[in-house]
């Protein structure tokens, strides 16, 4: 059975100090279950992650803590141990190396120096491990192209985009609703607008 | 409004001291607490959940091998039973719906160590509750041997002869020196400092413990030979019964030969390694199970691989 007192006290724990960490922890937006979590890590400094919000979506089975968080990137993101399709991870310490003393903030933690220190020898996705060892400038440019591009999507930008598409004539709950569907992409909005 | 102040101030010190005493895997108030050999804390069940059925466990926290399911730790049982009273009745009632649902019991029955100071206030911690089992003064440094008493780190090399052999019980530490319980040490350090700094003053100038103390080293390499069979026999997964741990010294899993009792009722069953059985140990099980020595204990060999010779 989960421990869901446990895991209570991580939200806690983990969101009391999100605004020094850069890490929090909420139940995923389609529920209100426990074992379906979405966690939010902000990019390192000095880093082509900069500047990002990476959602991380979690799925915890019932014999957490005894058995790792599942982990995979919501967002998408362009590293050698993190696969540019589905956001897979590959992180040891979600795998064989979990330890029950660890938790889904040390986890996040851990998922935030990985971006810090990619290690494209033990690579999830192939095609960026060899471009992160063949020609970092490229990588360094096309990681820092996803994370303006799937990662910044701050709340002032949707109200930007939302003011924009309000202003070409479209109500404003049409616009939210369209913008919330196509995950704040603002051409698709208005496609979806104009569709109909 | 004085007593709600008052009220007040008890809470956060008892927060505080939960935050010191917190169990790393359930994240709460450590409840019946069993220290590792590396000197790391965990609830009985919480431990015993992390456990490997089948090869050496690992420490949760420092990844150190062990294979000993060590006794629960009295002093710390009874420190925390003063010290954060409320929670502590809570996590015991908490857990005992759980053991009543799962029809396992931990030992009900944890001796209480400071049975003399009873009737005076029962929630104060005094010197007496933190004593030394060997040198009787407050602990410095102190390690928990695999049955759950503990001695300052100095104290340990007087047990020694050939094997470390508990003075209250007893009963045979298994394996290496254990290391010191810092979660322990640091609360001592905290909770009475002049005490703490006389000891660690005391010991810094005998100079013979120190010596004793150094040669710590060289104890500690007579009972790693004994061990040595035991961590090949793991590597290689031979002569191991997977799931079966021994009530007696707590090896999980029992390496050699394993001793069934044919006279315990409880359906968790009582187990002994060849070790254990060839002591006279008078323990009950961990599991609660109402051993006692006119038991028949029958040898099992079901689940061993036949060796062809």
């Amino acid at each position: 059975m989960l421990d869901a007192a446990r895991v209570q006290k991580e939200l806690v724990e983990c969101n009391k100090d999100c605004h020094i960490s850069g890490i929090s922890v909420d139940l995923h937006r389609d529920g209100s279950s426990l074992y379906h979590l979405t966690g939010t890590i902000s990019g390192p400094l000095d880093t082509p992650y900069e500047g990002g919000a990476f959602e991380i979506d979690i799925v915890l089975s019932e014999s957490y803590p005894f058995q790792p968080p599942k982990m995979q990137f919501k967002t998408k993101v362009w590293h050698p141990n993190i696969s540019s399709q589905n956001g897979a991870i590959c992180l040891d310490i979600l795998k064989d190396q979990w330890s029950p003393a660890l938790t889904l903030k040390t986890a996040l933690l851990s998922l935030q120096a990985l971006l810090s220190a990619p290690a494209p020898n033990d690579p999830q996705d192939a095609v960026v491990a060899k471009q992160c060892l063949n020609d970092h400038t490229t990588f360094v440019a096309t990681a820092r192209y996803w994370t303006e591009a799937f990662a910044m999507r701050t709340t002032v930008g949707t109200e930007e985009k939302v003011k924009k598409l309000m202003e070409m004539g479209f109500p404003e709950n049409l616009v939210r609703s369209a913008l919330e569907n196509v995950k704040g992409d603002e051409n698709m909005a208005l496609e979806k607008l104009c569709s109909g | 409004m004085a007593d709600v102040d008052a009220g007040h101030s008890e809470v956060v010190s008892d927060e505080e001291t939960s935050k010191e005493f917190m169990c790393p895997i359930c994240l709460d108030l450590l409840y019946k607490p069993i220290v590792i050999a590396c000197g790391h804390i965990c609830c009985f069940w919480c431990l015993h959940h992390t456990m490997d059925s089948i090869r050496a466990s690992k420490c949760p926290m420092c990844r150190q091998p062990y294979i000993y399911f060590a006794n629960i730790c009295p002093l710390l049982h009874n420190l925390l039973m003063k010290t954060n009273h409320v929670d502590y009745e809570r996590r015991g009632k908490e857990t005992l719906e759980i053991e009543k649902s799962n029809d396992c019991f931990s030992s009900q029955d944890i001796e209480c160590l400071n049975s003399c100071c009873e009737g005076t206030d029962e929630n104060k911690i005094s010197i007496s509750d933190v004593i030394c089992s060997g040198c009787k003064e407050i602990l410095f440094r102190p390690s928990v041997l695999n049955c759950g008493h503990v001695y300052c780190e100095s104290c340990m090399v007087t047990l020694t002869n050939d094997k470390l052999k508990c003075h209250v019980c007893e009963s045979i530490h298994p394996g290496n020196f254990p290391k010191v319980c810092l979660d322990l040490d640091y609360f001592l350090k905290k909770k009475f400092p002049q005490d703490y700094y006389h000891r660690k003053e005391l010991f810094q100038s005998t100079k013979v413990r120190q010596d004793q103390y150094l040669n710590q080293s060289s104890c500690t390499s007579a009972v790693v030979g004994e061990n040595s069979k035991i961590e090949e026999d793991l590597i290689q997964m031979q002569n191991l019964h997977p799931c079966v741990g021994c009530d007696t010294c707590g090896m999980i899993p029992i390496i050699g030969k394993r001793y069934k009792c044919k006279d315990c009722k409880e359906s968790i069953g009582f187990d002994m390694c060849e070790v254990c059985y060839n002591s006279s140990s008078k323990r009950q099980g961990r599991f609660n199970q109402r051993h006692t020595p006119d038991h028949v204990l029958l040898l099992e060999n079901s689940s061993l691989e036949e060796v062809p010779e």
